[in-house]
This record gives C-alpha cells, structure tokens and sequence, in this order.
C-alpha cells in the first residue's frame, strides 16, 4: 500500500486530508477490507515522502471517524462496519450534503429521474469493486 | 518537554548600511523538519550563515544544540550538517577523496557504508572528480554527505535550488529518512513550497530580514485566508475585522487577506456588514506564502481592464 495514495503538494487541500480521504474512499469502494493492516505511519511516510506527523495526523482522522482502530504495539486496521458508530448528527450531515447535490443538480436543469440515474451510476463504481473483491478473496 | 535545538535571541546583521537580518528571534524545537522561507533576498541565508558561526552577528546572538554559534567547539560541530547554497564543494577533489577528506570532520560517526550505498543508487562513480560532475550529481554527493555523519541537525541553505523534479525528490526522501531517527532535526530553506508543504512539520517566514510566522505547518494552513465579499452597492470603508492583513476593493466587491479568523467570525462579519455573498477561498501554501508577504498596497503586474 501508499503506491496507490496520490499526494499533490500544490492543493488547497492538506496533505493529511488527501491522506484519509484517499484511505476512506478505498474502504468504501472494499479495496480495503475490515480487519486489513494499514503500513506503520513511519513506513507511509517513507513511501509517500511525507512527514511522518501527517502520516499519523492522516490516520488519527481516520480513527475519530472510526474507519480505523489503533491496537496498541500492533497496529492500525480498518474496523469493522458493525462496529463503526454513525450517529444521527453524522446521518444528519450525510442528508445535507445530499441536499446541497440535489439542489446544485435540480438548478442545472436535470430530472429527478436523471438524478437518481447518475447516484446509481456512480454507486455501482464502488458496490462492484466491493463485490469483486469478496469474490477474490 | 521538547529541547529546543536551535535557538536566536535579537539576531541582527547590517551589510554596512543595509539591513540584512532584523531582531531575529527564534526558537526550533528537536525532532521537526523545518522549511524555512522567505522571498530571494529575505535574509535566509545570512540567517543561516549567521546560525552556524560563519558571520558575525551585529548585534545578537544564537545558539546550536545550546551551544553559543560564535563559539562552536569541534565536539558540536561533529553532530551538526550543513549543506551550502549552490552545493560547492572542492572541485579537485574525487567522490572518495572527498569522503575522506569529510570524515575527518566525523571520525565517530561517520556512516561509510551508508554514504558508499547512496553513491551507488545515485551510480555515481567514486573516482570522477567533483568538477566533472553535473550540478544534480554534485548535489547527490552532497546530500550523501550530509546524511553520513547521522547529524543531530541538519541545516541545509536551498538544497534543491536548480534541481530537477527527481533528485528535488531525492532531498525529500533523505530528510525524511533522517527525520525518523531519534532526535534528529532539520531546517532547510526553499523556494519550492510544494516541497515545503510535503516535508515540514513546522514553517519559518522570513521577509526583508524580519520573522513574521514560526509556527506549525499546519497553524500556518489554517490562519492564512483569502475571502472575497461582493455588496449590492460599495463596500463599506471601514473593515474592521479580526486578523487584517491585507484589503483590496472594487467598486462592489472586497478581497480580503485574513490572519487567524474562525469561518463563522468571517460569516457574521459579513452579514452584519451587508454583503450579499461571500467566499472564503482555499489557498494553497504558495499563495498563502504570496499574499502573506506581500506589500500592502500590492498590485498585480499586470492588471487585466475590462474594456
């Protein structure tokens, strides 16, 4: 892993941001399944020539967002989906970033119905890979 | 408690009249990687010469690894790097006569097959002389250099000055790979704030020989902020809000350079202050580094008119 992290130094986003969001995505999309080990944070630093304070900056993120648990002297894995907390203020946020989307794509001039066809479109990018890789495994 | 590795109090260095480094204080905790930046001319690598004893100070004074710059004893100068702007070294001299000649500076420390392994990956013959080399070789040859000695602290004056976008990368690598040795510390210059951003855990800004930010990368991100305001009708003359750097105004909109606001101070400043809307921008380091050292009545170069 931290081959397939992409860092682009000149954005606006930090580079820990770019980090976990990257880290996330892969999670979502099963490319990295509950239980897998994540590199040390020494060892992403190095592979990503990144400080090693972001690198753990990156992960601690991700573990408050509880994608992530931390077992002392062994490690970083991804959790367990059972076990990850989404209370309704994270379900809340969820809602209204839906509502941004919506809104943003209603004043485009699209359809309900082309709406619903692109969130399934873009949803089947991350349910197949899922689904792929249960088969592989 | 972190010890403090290096450490200025009012350092000041005049060139005859010119003012060169102004009342420099600062203090760089051990175990960072520190970019340290400022536009050509700041007073980075006066301040650099300054630290490790090779000028004498004006007025003030620093200290390395505590001890005083002007009175360096061979002991502490054996766990401090530094590399040179330009990465000058003695142009007779082979790739192995200069490991020698360097390792005498280090007889404890000094990590031959590490050097002899760098030199290798970089496939660099040991026999070429430093003057038949490339200005990237020479430059491998001195980060090689650098590293060896395993330093406590490594100063480096705009290591990648000039370098292409894989041996700048090199740079990168070693310093983190140095970094993660216990203790160990460093503060290079650069210009290239992508690479800044990259390595740093800490940020020094110098402009016109005065420090104007030592503080953490990440502090920096947040505090420095661009917010653009436009109003149905003028803006209002006075903007009195918090953290002010810089103002630029059109006749409906307002461009605001901010130091340190929260978003929802700049919110309620806005509402109260009738804009219609407003935009708080994302910027990266490099612009956040532009507009912090800007003048502040700075103009474009060139100002595109409507016509």
């Amino acid at each position: 892993m931290g081959l397939w992290i992409q860092i682009s130094s000149g954005s606006g986003k930090p580079i820990y941001v770019q980090v976990a969001e990257q880290i996330s995505e892969a999670v979502a999309k099963g490319e990295l399944a509950s239980g897998d080990k994540l590199p040390a944070v020494r060892k992403l630093a190095a592979e990503l020539v990144i400080n090693p304070n972001t690198a753990a900056r990156a992960y601690s993120r991700l573990e408050q967002a509880g994608l992530v648990t931390t077992k002392t002297g062994s490690g970083t894995y991804v959790s367990d989906p059972k076990l990850r907390r989404s209370d309704a203020a994270d379900i809340n946020i969820l809602t209204e970033r839906m509502d941004t989307i919506i809104t943003r794509g209603l004043n485009l001039g699209l359809e309900g119905q082309d709406l619903i066809a692109m969130f399934k479109g873009r949803l089947a990018k991350f349910v197949n890979k899922k689904a792929e890789r249960r088969k592989n495994d | 408690m972190t010890e403090t590795v290096l450490e200025t109090e009012g350092l000041t260095k005049y060139y005859g009249s010119t003012l060169a480094v102004d009342h420099l204080v600062l203090k760089i905790p051990q175990g960072c990687i520190c970019g340290f930046v400022g536009r050509n001319g700041a007073g980075k690598t006066t301040a650099i010469k300054l630290m490790l004893g090779l000028l004498r100070p004006t007025a003030g004074s620093s200290r390395l690894l505590g001890c005083d710059s002007a009175a360096l004893t061979p002991a502490i100068r054996q766990r401090i790097g530094y590399v040179t702007e330009g990465h000058r070294l003695f142009r007779w001299m082979s790739i192995a006569e200069l490991e020698k000649f360097q390792r005498s500076f280090f007889p404890k420390q000094w990590d031959h097959k590490f050097f002899a392994d760098m030199i290798e990956y970089f496939n660099l013959p040991k026999k070429r002389k430093i003057k038949h080399l490339s200005i990237g070789e020479r430059a491998q040859v001195s980060l090689a250099l650098a590293l060896a000695p395993n330093p406590e602290l490594l100063i480096m004056d705009d290591p990648t000055l000039g370098l292409d976008a894989a041996i700048r990368r090199q740079f990168l690598e070693g310093m983190i790979e140095l970094i993660m040795r216990q203790g160990r510390t460093v503060l290079f210059s650069s210009h290239i704030l992508g690479d800044v951003e990259r390595v740093s855990d800490r940020i020094v800004v110098i402009d016109k020989g005065v420090l104007r930010a030592n503080c953490s990368l990440e502090e920096f991100r947040t505090a420095v902020k661009k917010v653009t305001l436009s109003f149905p009708d003028s803006p209002p003359a006075d903007v009195d809000i918090e953290g002010l750097l810089h103002c630029r105004r059109s006749e409906k909109e307002l461009e605001l350079i901010l130091i340190g606001p929260a978003d929802e101070h700049i919110a309620e400043w806005a509402q109260r202050n009738g804009a219609e809307k407003y935009h708080i921008v994302k910027m990266n380091l490099e612009d956040q580094f532009i507009e912090y050292t800007a003048p502040p009545n700075h103009r474009r170069l060139f100002q595109w008119e409507e016509k």
